[in-house]
């Protein structure tokens, strides 16, 4: 039936939009804080993801792994800030570029090294098998749910500390004036390293979400960083609301593309992205919920 | 260290001697000596291009010197960070957007307070010792909108829909919230009506008077600055070229035709 | 020593020809080879190297120009039996239209969000053969017969020719974008990139300025896709995938962004690198899933280390060792020292980042 056939596509679209908002905000996180896009998110996640199925191997727990997933990932946030990312900050923009570049690079070689290269498959937290309403299949699993759920609980959880608590307040203040924060007393570093570990954290639980739909390799988050930074890109790299609203358009826009054009539409998907890339920037050329900026003169 | 106890000490609140310092090629102050005597208001003045707000950026550790101490209380502060200095006392307020207009009102006070010792407050003057953090903060916040009443009204507001001379109130009271013993102020009354510019200077010179701050003013209004001032400095070319009590520079009609514009 | 004049800069063209020649005759078939990588790879890196440092307008998509300049060299060799030449003109002419395009489309975009789109871009137009496997071949490609001419005999090897050619049309783009940017063109470029309203201002049409780079751009990574057909004798999704245009760029940072002898130095670590590390990884006889991945780990800490040695890259590293020889030279002033005045040296000050223009990154 064909509102049956749209309400899955519609759910299992919103499920993968929710990974790629994740990817998005993290991004945005990033970008508010330091102006840079760190185009070793999906790297990173990819490395936090494998340290979470060596973890589930040896201990059996899935939920012991998602946990370091996530703790992984500030640790790498932090480190790759403190190390590799803060040098470049007084230098032209696009070292830092390259230094992500870099960083990605090097991190799918290590994953090779350390966990080897096959494929590997990850678990999921909750049954993958179809809910049904009666007996029309909805297209979404129990994980599924979860993995809405997870990522929205994260989100929600991470406004609620920005704008709440008093770290949250030094680093929105960091992020719009560095100048007054540090004048204020403010330790400006420290709130560009927190940053980036809660960056890493949102990479982390991305990772562990998607993997077992698209197995675990080194180069397993490379398309999700993509399709991840153009959600960002269609929100406005400086909207957390922005990369959650465009996650979940390309998501569902992607899952119509793949459900009603079949195996065609599957090679379609990134010709579709780029077109609706290309649409909302010509609209609106710094993406959705942009604040319109002040011309001069 | 408070001011009482520099006073003590027998030095000003704050001194910089033969301070050098610039941007890249560029060498905006060539060995600059000023004394700001303790709880009084020194202005700075002179054409743009000076050097008046790299001598105050100098001070507050926005840009490290390259020569020459920064002394606070007797105590050589040259080329710490920001965060220090503001926790060793002295408060910036930069020229231009000092407002961040993206919080709200009370969000930019509570920044002014980001300095104290975490689980204390800074202790004002003559109080009993320590109270709790929150308690501190809260009565600090109140003590604020005690007597910015405008900002009171507006607290929850963006600090975007505040009137220019509002800004300045938030701006000066923010610096205020982290108990400063010196406070720079980078042309306060830029871009204001003549009616606000005077409300801010009153505001100054209360300040001076009845908390005891010491203020260095930078001003291009040379004019309305020297009124408030007890001691004025004149910079041209990155060096001073005057330094004496405000009425003798004010007198001094010659030298205000040459470098201070009237 | 400057490329003031055009006699100068032929003249280092013909050097350059001679040495090339010189090592394609005494190196073996595996470094003709690699001279030929290099010099496509040079083709393609110093447009971009033109785009993104003298017009400020970053492209990580640039992998779609040189695939659509390929596969039009492979179409007309295949289809209509087209001499080389030709086709690698046509090809130029094919990717310029295609620069046009997206030059036009990506005209208000700045910063990230030309990035973004550029990224897409290189993503998405590989998958066009996917999607039209009768015309493009699929995921096989297309196979590009290419042969040495007649005169040179039949013993000529093959790979010391390709090298020969990349490197001709290597040099000529070298030469033809040095004459650019020196010209009113260039010099537009770089006040668009400095300052778009002060060049508005100036009378300078900003956008056609931004989408000319473009089109130049796309047009050299055009050729640079057709050399890389006759060289590699194959076009096929895979060998134009995201991970080509990134390493353009990363080619063209590293080797010192806006500079055209940066790109060659880019070119070559890109090329050099990968390999020499993969020599030294399989020499040691590491096991195959850690000494594969070796080469890769190695890579990216070259990349890392190098910008943070060079941050201006590999042609500022040799311009200040120059300097620290011969003495400070006013002309060889970089923008860069003339920005980075306004900032605080402090490690920790990330206020330069609130003050910059918003940067490509």
């Amino acid at each position: 039936m064909p509102v049956v056939e749209f309400l899955q596509f519609t759910l299992s679209g919103v499920v993968f939009g929710m990974i790629y908002a994740a990817i998005a905000l993290s991004l945005v996180l990033i970008w508010r804080g330091t102006r840079l896009l760190n185009y070793a998110q999906g790297g990173m996640a990819m490395f936090t993801t494998y340290v979470a199925i060596e973890v589930i191997y040896h201990t059996g727990s899935y939920w012991a792994g998602f946990v370091v997933a996530l703790a992984a990932g500030v640790v790498l946030g932090a480190v790759c800030q403190l190390t590799v990312i803060r040098p470049t900050m007084n230098k032209p923009p696009l070292n830092a570029v390259i230094v992500t570049i870099g960083l990605l690079i090097l991190l799918e070689g290590l994953a090779g090294i350390f966990f080897g290269g096959q494929y590997r498959s990850f678990p999921a937290a909750f049954s993958i098998t179809g809910l049904k309403v009666g007996t029309t299949p909805l297209g979404v699993s129990r994980f599924d749910v979860f993995v809405v759920a997870a990522v929205l609980v994260t989100t929600l959880a991470l406004a609620a500390a920005f704008r709440y608590t008093s770290v949250g307040l030094r680093m929105r203040a960091s992020a719009f004036n560095a100048t007054i924060a540090r004048l204020s007393g403010i330790r400006v570093a420290r709130m560009l390293t927190i940053g980036w570990a809660l960056a890493g954290l949102l990479g982390a639980l991305a990772g562990v979400l998607v993997s077992p739909s698209t197995f675990l390799y080194p180069n397993s988050m490379d398309a999700i960083f993509v399709f991840g930074f153009t959600a960002a890109v269609i929100g406005g790299l400086d909207s957390p609301v922005g990369a959650v609203v465009g996650g979940l358009l390309l998501g569902i826009a992607l899952s119509y593309v793949a459900g009603y054009l079949g195996s065609k539409g599957s090679e379609l998907t990134s010709l579709v992205a780029l077109g609706i890339l290309v649409v909302v920037l010509m609209i609106r050329p710094d993406g959705l919920f942009s604040a319109t900026k002040v011309r001069r003169v | 260290m408070s001011s009482a106890a520099a006073e003590h000490n027998g030095s000003p609140a704050l001194a910089v001697e033969g301070l050098v310092a610039g941007y890249g090629g560029v060498v905006a102050l060539d060995g600059v000596s000023i004394s700001a005597g303790t709880a009084a208001i020194t202005a700075v003045l002179g054409a743009n291009g000076a050097g008046k707000t790299t001598l105050l950026r100098a001070v507050s550790g926005m840009i490290r010197p390259r020569r020459g101490r920064v002394l606070l209380g007797g105590t050589d502060l040259a080329g710490r960070s920001p965060e220090q200095m503001v926790r060793a006392g002295v408060a910036h307020v930069p020229e231009g957007q000092g407002v961040i207009p993206e919080l709200t009102v009370e969000e930019n006070l509570r920044i002014g307070m980001m300095s104290w010792p975490s689980g204390r407050g800074r202790a004002p003057a003559g109080s009993a010792g320590p109270r709790s953090s929150r308690a501190e903060r809260a009565a600090a916040l109140d003590e604020a909108y005690g007597r910015f009443r405008p900002l009171a009204d507006r607290r929850r507001k963006l600090a975007a829909t505040l009137s220019g001379g509002e800004r300045q109130m938030l701006v000066i009271a923010r610096a205020l919230l982290s108990r400063p013993h010196v406070l720079l102020l980078d042309e306060p009354s830029l871009g204001l009506a003549p009616r606000i510019m005077a409300q801010v200077m009153d505001l100054v010179v209360r300040l001076s008077r009845e908390q005891g701050l010491t203020i260095v003013l930078v001003e291009q209004n040379a004019r309305s600055a020297l009124a408030i001032a007890d001691h004025g400095v004149v910079l041209n070319l990155g060096r001073v070229v005057a330094s004496a009590d405000a009425q003798t520079l004010a007198a001094d009609i010659a030298l205000r035709h040459h470098y201070l514009g009237f | 020593m400057t490329m003031g004049t055009l006699p100068r800069r032929l003249g280092v063209a013909v050097v350059m020809a001679v040495i090339v020649w010189f090592l394609s005759v005494k190196l073996n078939t595996f470094r003709d080879y690699q001279i030929a990588e290099v010099a496509t790879e040079v083709t393609a890196v110093a447009g971009l190297t033109v785009l993104t440092g003298l017009s400020g307008q970053i492209s990580l998509g640039n992998g779609a120009f040189m695939a659509i300049g390929g596969y039009t060299t492979a179409l007309l060799l295949m289809h209509l039996n087209w001499p080389f030449f030709a086709a690698l003109v046509a090809s130029g002419a094919v990717a310029v239209a295609a620069g046009a395009i997206v030059g036009v489309a990506a005209a208000r975009l700045r910063g990230p969000y030309l990035a973004g789109a550029t990224l897409m871009l290189g993503v998405a137009l590989p998958s066009v053969a996917y999607a039209w496997p009768g015309v493009f071949g699929g995921d096989q490609g297309l196979n590009v017969a290419f042969t040495t001419p007649a005169f040179l005999g039949a013993t000529f090897p093959l790979t010391r020719w390709q090298a020969w050619v990349s490197t001709a049309v290597a040099l000529v783009t070298l030469v033809l974008l040095a004459n650019l940017c020196y010209s009113r063109i260039g010099r537009n470029w770089r006040a668009v990139r400095d300052d778009e309203v002060a060049a508005a201002l100036d009378g300078v049409n900003v956008a056609v300025t931004r989408i000319l780079a473009f089109v130049v751009s796309a047009g050299c990574a055009g050729l640079a896709g057709s050399l890389l057909a006759i060289v590699t004798s194959l076009v096929a999704p895979g060998a134009f995938t995201i991970t080509l245009s990134i390493s353009l760029l990363t080619a063209a940072v590293i080797g010192g962004l806006g500079s055209l002898p940066g790109a060659l130095w880019g070119s070559l670590v890109i090329v050099l690198v990968p390999t020499y590390v993969t020599d030294v990884a399989t020499s040691h006889g590491l096991s195959s899933s850690v000494g594969s991945n070796i080469p890769i780990a190695a890579y990216g800490v070259v990349l890392i280390l190098v910008m943070l040695i060079f941050p201006q890259g590999i042609q500022g590293g040799l311009r200040r060792l120059l300097t620290a020889f011969t003495g400070p030279d006013p002309k060889t002033r970089t923008r860069h020292d003339a920005s980075a005045a306004h900032v605080t040296p402090s490690a920790d000050d990330a206020s330069a980042s609130q003050h910059e223009k918003e940067g490509t990154s």
